[in-house]
């Protein structure tokens, strides 16, 4: 016990003082904090979009209705020919002019959006939009409808998602921020495996070429230094992971916190622009520029992240297990990383497909029978029970996912163990699948 | 020390040892000869534990061989290598840690052994840095480190240059006299009549020879003579006293080899010699355990 102790000390303090690994534990959380910012920005963004200024010349008498200036357009009617707007256009403060022609408002025609650049085309789509709505209100008004008829005509539709917990209360949920988080959730899993999975590999790979197994094994068993090896590496991802959310939890937090603070002040000073300018400002306008970050937030925390944190580390270490007992396997019966392929394409295989599927079958429906079957496989249910988790998970289930998952790396740990102790003495021989299994029969 | 009684390992599809037994004595050093492929580094690896046999026994001073014994064994093996960014000195300290040194106790001995073997500034050096020679010298370290009663060390000259071969050859020697045993698995002879008391040979899974190399070597004189003289004689005049293997002539002096006859014996050939030639020499030849070995070999 004291000798895979030693071992694990050794392959744990020999990655952790890697200066790679100081760097990518400690550039990633930047990179995941600069992401985060640059979701919200866009989201924030996206709302308040651009302001633009466009003259109308309208020489449309029947268009006796006016354009009403939106968060995003402001429109003037001005009383200048086209032709002087045009010529003048670089001295005035309009971006745009909006040329109305005579038009029949049944089927309008020759409409010019003019500017010194291209309108882009969300503009454009704008523009077009708030023409059509133009001509609607013309139509309906000369059908005879009041304005006060056609207020009462504009509902806001807003959809609150809620499920019932099994507890039978209702509880606030978001399909986007389960999706969100069980599809980061799956990822993660994946690139997680899989890289200390290959670790693990190279780490029986080095140990092979060099031939410090020959040295090793006669002091140690070999299970004690796969064992130690496993385990090590798996500290090492444990603590790249928990630095991982602390790092990235403190980072978004003062990232937000600035951001959101500044963000206020830009928005309060942009508004006391729009009224030095004189353009008028609709009230419906100041729709809260927050609202989406709000509700990503809320959502985020009507999930249980602590749950979520704890299950993830569960199934991490699980499905790390289960794989990278094989991953050790596979090194122990090789020369060099070049001969892996032949049987990393087996092992790799179902991860990859449990990952394709619980990325959209799983979120696209998270209680179907797949998804059921796939969180209970223990060779796909790491990524899939993550992923489904956000959606919420009846206990019974994932308490059977994490019985069958610890079955199953104590069980590939078993299998690997048999293969391990034969490969990592044989040098010089390209190993078969075929070969390997003899192997496992082998008297110790 | 250790006695080996009857052992049959089988692999998959051919048969490593074929009842091999053999005894080692304490302190003396024990030369495992054989070609490649003979069923040695199976042998060795039943001795350290590395596999088990399929059946017969290994005894280590009387007991059945058993965890315990790992701690005082020391096994340099033929195929050595060490973590290549690990620092010598952290290395060396994991390697005896493992062999169940405590830590101070494995640090004063590596400075002992690094200091003596001038090595000493070499403990933050990686081994990415060191060359294939002074490699060995670290690996030779940490195989000793741990006082282990018996040493095995699998062709440890291959690598040395003569110079740190012969540190090394002194140190093997030293350890020997202060009571360690040693297996020398090896096909370099002239190292095992230097250094081996006693040696078994192992050809195609079986022993096929053993005993103390002196016996061995003296069993196998076979009245070969080197005969060197100046003049003119007809050899083939004293057919009845030898047979001749070989001759040469340089600058007027004649060198055969010859072989005296049974009956017949070295004092019969010189005087019949003397009367004619004048004789420079007559000298022995005891085989060596390179040939030996050879023909050991060939004819099984």
């Amino acid at each position: 016990m004291n000798k895979i102790l030693l071992i694990i000390q050794r392959e744990y303090l020999s990655r952790v003082k890697k200066k790679s690994f100081i760097i990518m534990t400690l550039l990633t959380p930047l990179i995941i904090a600069g992401f985060y910012g640059l979701i919200i920005y866009f989201s924030i963004q996206g709302v308040k979009g651009s302001f633009n200024k466009v003259a109308v010349v309208n020489q449309n008498t029947s268009l006796t209705e006016k354009l009403v200036p939106t968060k995003n357009i402001g429109y003037t009617y001005v009383k200048e020919s086209l032709e002087q707007m045009k010529a003048d256009l670089k001295t005035t403060k309009y971006d745009y002019i909006l040329y109305l022609p005579e038009f029949d408002i049944k089927s309008p025609k020759g409409i010019q959006l003019i500017g010194s650049k291209q309108a882009g085309l969300s503009l454009s789509n704008r523009v077009s939009g708030d023409i059509k709505e133009l001509i609607r209100t013309q139509k309906l008004k000369a059908s005879g409808i009041s304005q006060t008829e056609l207020d009462g005509l504009k509902t806001e539709v807003e959809i609150d998602t809620k499920k019932i917990g099994e507890t039978g209360k209702e509880e606030d949920s978001s399909a986007g921020a389960s999706t969100i988080i069980g599809t980061a959730a799956g990822i993660f899993m994946f690139m997680f495996i899989l890289l200390y999975g290959i670790q693990v590999m190279r780490g029986v790979i080095e140990e092979k070429t060099s031939r410090i197994i020959e040295i090793m094994i006669s002091s140690v068993k070999p299970f004690q230094l796969m064992m130690g090896k496993i385990i090590g590496i798996a500290l090492v991802g444990l603590t790249q992971f928990i630095l991982w959310i602390v790092l990235t939890a403190s980072i978004s937090t003062l990232a937000v916190k600035a951001f959101v603070g500044k963000d206020a002040i830009a928005q309060t000073s942009a508004v006391a622009m729009k009224a030095k300018d004189g353009t008028a400002i609709s009230p419906v306008v100041n729709t809260p520029v927050d609202s989406p970050v709000l509700s990503m937030q809320k959502s985020l925390a009507s999930l249980d992240l602590t749950k979520i944190i704890l299950v993830f580390i569960f199934f991490f270490i699980g499905g790390y297990l289960f794989y990278s007992a094989l991953y050790a396997a596979i090194g122990s019966a090789v020369d060099s990383e070049t001969e892996t392929q032949q049987f990393m394409m087996p092992v790799m295989m179902p991860l990859l497909v449990g990952y394709a599927l619980s990325l959209s079958v799983v979120t696209n429906d998270p209680y179907g029978p797949i998804a059921f079957w796939l969180s209970m496989i223990p060779f796909t249910s790491p990524i899939a029970m993550v992923v489904r988790l956000p959606y919420g998970v009846p206990d019974w289930q994932l308490a059977l996912s994490m019985l069958i998952l610890v079955l199953g790396f104590i069980g590939t740990v078993w299998l690997a163990s048999r293969i391990y102790r034969v490969g990592i003495l044989m040098y010089g021989k390209k190993t078969s699948l075929k070969e390997m299994i003899k192997w496992f029969t082998y008297k110790n | 020390m250790l006695i080996i009684k009857n052992i049959i390992k089988q692999y998959a599809n051919h048969r490593a040892l074929d009842d091999v037994s053999l005894q080692v004595e304490k302190g003396k050093i024990f030369g495992l000869l054989g070609p490649n492929g003979a069923g040695k580094t199976s042998l060795i690896r039943i001795i350290t534990q590395i596999t088990g046999p399929d059946s017969g026994e290994v005894l280590f001073n009387g007991e059945r061989l058993n965890v315990d014994h790992i701690s005082k064994i020391g096994y340099l093996p033929e195929e050595r290598g060490l973590y290549k960014k690990m620092e010598i000195g952290e290395q060396v300290l994991y390697l005896a840690k493992l062999k169940g040194l405590s830590t101070a106790e494995a640090t004063k001995r590596i400075r002992y052994w690094f200091e003596k073997l001038e090595m000493a500034d070499w403990w933050s050096k990686k081994v990415e840095d060191l060359s294939k020679g002074m490699q060995q010298k670290v690996q030779f370290v940490a195989t000793v480190l741990h006082k282990p009663e018996l040493i095995i060390l699998d062709e440890p000259f291959s690598g040395f240059d003569p110079v740190n071969a012969d540190i090394i050859k002194n140190e093997i020697l030293e350890l020997n006299r202060e009571g360690a045993t040693f297996i020398f698995s090896t096909h370099r002879m002239e190292s095992v009549e230097e250094l081996c008391d006693n040696i078994a040979l192992i050809h195609r899974s079986k022993k096929i020879l053993d005993g103390p190399v002196k016996d061995i070597r003296e069993q196998y004189r076979n009245n070969t003579y080197w005969l060197e003289y100046e003049g003119d004689y007809q050899l083939e005049n004293s057919k009845e006293l030898f047979e001749v293997l070989h001759t040469e002539h340089i600058d007027g002096k004649t060198k055969v080899k010859i072989k005296i006859r049974e009956t017949q014996n070295p004092n019969q050939v010189l005087s019949a010699l003397i009367p004619h030639v004048s004789i420079n020499r007559l000298d022995e030849v005891i085989p060596t355990m390179n040939d030996i070995f050879i023909q050991k070999v060939k004819q099984s």
